[in-house]
């Protein structure tokens, strides 16, 4: 079970770039199944070939920012339409992840990792591992809550919430949906890099469909933790990606067969992203919007 | 300030919708100048906004702010010298974000957008000096979000956002249009109170005759994409609603007789 903890945390990296796109800029970019196993492939290519793990990992980083700087390009620059440019991206990277791995699956296990101490140490699965990975995933939370608070990081908020103003303040929105493209795939092929060495191996396959995880972390985390204040917008993400893991989990060990994961997963988001639109749901956002106008416009009626 | 020489737009050309827009529009505006501007519906108001702003790129003539030939360059890059205020309460601000992140983000126009935090504490007193201004008791909710406000309160935050960083051109577009008539009359206010503080130079579009006379120390009158009457100093003192409305209906003669001819 503690395992689960661990992947929902390094996937929480992945989900933090999801949010980041998704979210954040708006933009729906599809380019993270391909970027995160292009990051998988560099970091393993790389440890392979006898560099230290932390220049690899830092490498599978930056090759899926160079992933997200393409799909921002083609967006931007070619005009291609957002969903579009991600999947030109994410097959052109099949292609490309072969290339860097040169076969369909590369074994990392006999080689030193960044989590080789810890595996030697048999802490991977127990709750010391899941406490340096909280670790980890707190910091680049933090950095990225850091990040859109500065004035380019609130130039890239505006950039998904009202385009044409921060234009006219401006702001190129080109530069700043290829930075937060960039930004966010960097997050997942880091995370691609990690999981390739927590799971001992890379494999031409192991992104497929990884964009509805990231999805269904967003989604649940949002609906666990509504906030957005502060840092809780990032923490939901991260929360949201601990509790698709663990249900994916409690799925696998009630038996269900692991070739179905994909189809659960998917329906997952879907329901999540129906259910808010039944009568019910909507209603109770309608009284909390209300409530919060009332409370907007007491202020102004004391004042007149 | 501002120098526009002979602006032509001309939308869909060389198709059977062609529509020129814009044809041949010269404009000067002295550092200081307010001019409000009036004309029918489609006249081609918006137009000579949106081709001084960057949005649209004319088919002819050039566009100079502060000497600087702006003419070809996108939106973003002329945002250096130009402030806006669009006639949508809801176009100049972010919904999502707090009153306090949207003026950091205008506090920032004109200048590069590095790492430093976007909302310090010294900005913090800034933007609420700036806020108690506007008498709308804002500057006590600098981290409510500005999707919660209301439309006239969105208007007015736009119009600080836009002057308050002393652009060289202020451009507003029927930014009291949207609102009711005391919203109206207060960003009205504003409008007056901000140009005169900062003095700026303002190009103000407008529907209302009153207001085109009673703002500002010249008046344009646009139609069919040209400049037809001119009014300045004194001579707009003067004048009164019913001398527009004369201007107005002499076009309407003139385009009679040429649907007639
Ligand atoms: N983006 C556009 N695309 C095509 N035609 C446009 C566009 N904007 C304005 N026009 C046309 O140009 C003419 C002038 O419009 P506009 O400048 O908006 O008038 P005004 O603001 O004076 O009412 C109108 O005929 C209008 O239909
Ligand atoms: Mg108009």
């Amino acid at each position: 079970m503690l395992s689960a903890l661990d992947l929902g945390l390094i996937y929480g990296l992945m989900a933090l770039g999801v949010y980041l796109t998704f979210r954040v800029l708006d933009f729906p970019d599809l380019t993270v199944d391909g970027s995160f196993t292009t990051g998988a492939a560099v970091t393993a290519s790389l440890i392979i070939a006898g560099q230290s793990p932390w220049l690899a990992t830092a490498a599978g980083a930056v090759a899926g920012a160079i992933a997200g700087l393409v799909t921002g390009m083609l967006h931007t620059k070619g005009k291609i339409n957002p969903l579009l440019a991600g999947i030109l991206t994410q097959i052109a990277l099949y292609s490309i992840n072969l290339r860097i791995m040169g076969r369909a699956n590369l074994p990392l296990l006999r080689t030193d990792t960044l989590l080789s101490g810890l595996r030697d140490d048999r802490h991977l699965g127990t709750w010391v591992s899941v406490a340096v990975f909280a670790v980890v995933v707190l910091v680049f939370m933090l950095a990225l809550d850091w990040f859109l608070n500065t004035d380019l990081g609130l130039a890239l908020q505006a950039t998904g919430d009202n385009e044409r103003m921060i234009r006219a303040q401006g702001v190129s929105t080109d530069n700043t949906k290829i930075l937060g493209l960039a930004v966010s795939n960097g997050l997942v092929g880091l995370a691609g890099g990690l999981i390739a060495q927590y799971q001992g191996f890379a494999d031409i396959g192991m992104g497929i469909g990884l964009i509805v995880a990231g999805l269904a972390s967003v989604i649940i985390g949002q609906a666990v933790i509504p906030g957005r204040r502060f840092i809780f917008a990032t923490l939901a993400v991260v929360v949201g990606s601990v509790v698709y893991r663990i249900v994916i989990q409690l799925a696998l060990q009630a038996g269900a067969d692991p070739n179905d994961m994909k189809l659960i997963s998917a329906i997952l988001v879907i329901a999540a992203l129906l259910l808010p639109r039944l009568g019910v749901f909507r209603h109770m956002r309608a009284r909390r919007r209300e409530r919060l106008i009332e409370a907007a416009a007491k202020g102004e009626a004391a004042r007149a | 300030m501002l120098e526009v020489r002979n602006l032509r737009k001309i939308f869909f050309q060389h198709t059977p919708n062609e529509k020129v827009a814009l044809d041949g529009v010269d404009l000067t505006l002295a550092e200081g100048d307010f001019v409000t501007v009036i004309g029918s519906n489609g006249a081609g108001k918006s137009t000579l906004l949106n081709v001084v702003a960057g949005e649209f790129r004319p088919e002819g003539g050039t566009v100079h702010i502060d000497g600087a030939d702006v003419t070809k360059l996108p939106v973003h890059k002329v945002a250096r010298w130009v402030g806006r205020v669009f006639q949508d309460p809801m176009a100049g601000t972010t919904p999502h974000g707090t009153i306090e992140q949207n003026l950091a983000m205008a506090f920032a126009r004109g200048r590069t957008r590095g790492l430093r935090t976007g909302v310090t504490r010294a900005k913090r007193e800034i933007f609420r000096e700036e806020l108690k201004a506007l008498e709308l008791d804002l500057e006590n909710r600098l981290r409510t979000d500005v999707g919660l406000l209301s439309g006239g309160q969105r208007q007015a935050l736009s119009l600080l956002m836009a002057t308050f960083s002393q652009p060289k051109i202020l451009l507003l577009d029927e930014h009291t249009a949207a609102l009711d008539p005391a919203r109206a009359a207060l960003v009205t206010r504003l409008t007056d109170e901000a140009v005169a503080r900062h003095g700026l130079t303002t190009l103000m579009v407008t529907h209302n005759m009153h207001q085109a006379l009673a703002m500002g120390n010249r008046l344009i009158m646009m139609h069919e994409g040209r400049i037809i009457y001119e009014l300045a100093g004194e001579q707009k003192q003067r004048a009164t609603t019913d001398d527009l409305l004369h201007e107005f209906e002499k076009l309407k003669a003139v385009s009679d007789r040429t649907l007639l001819a």
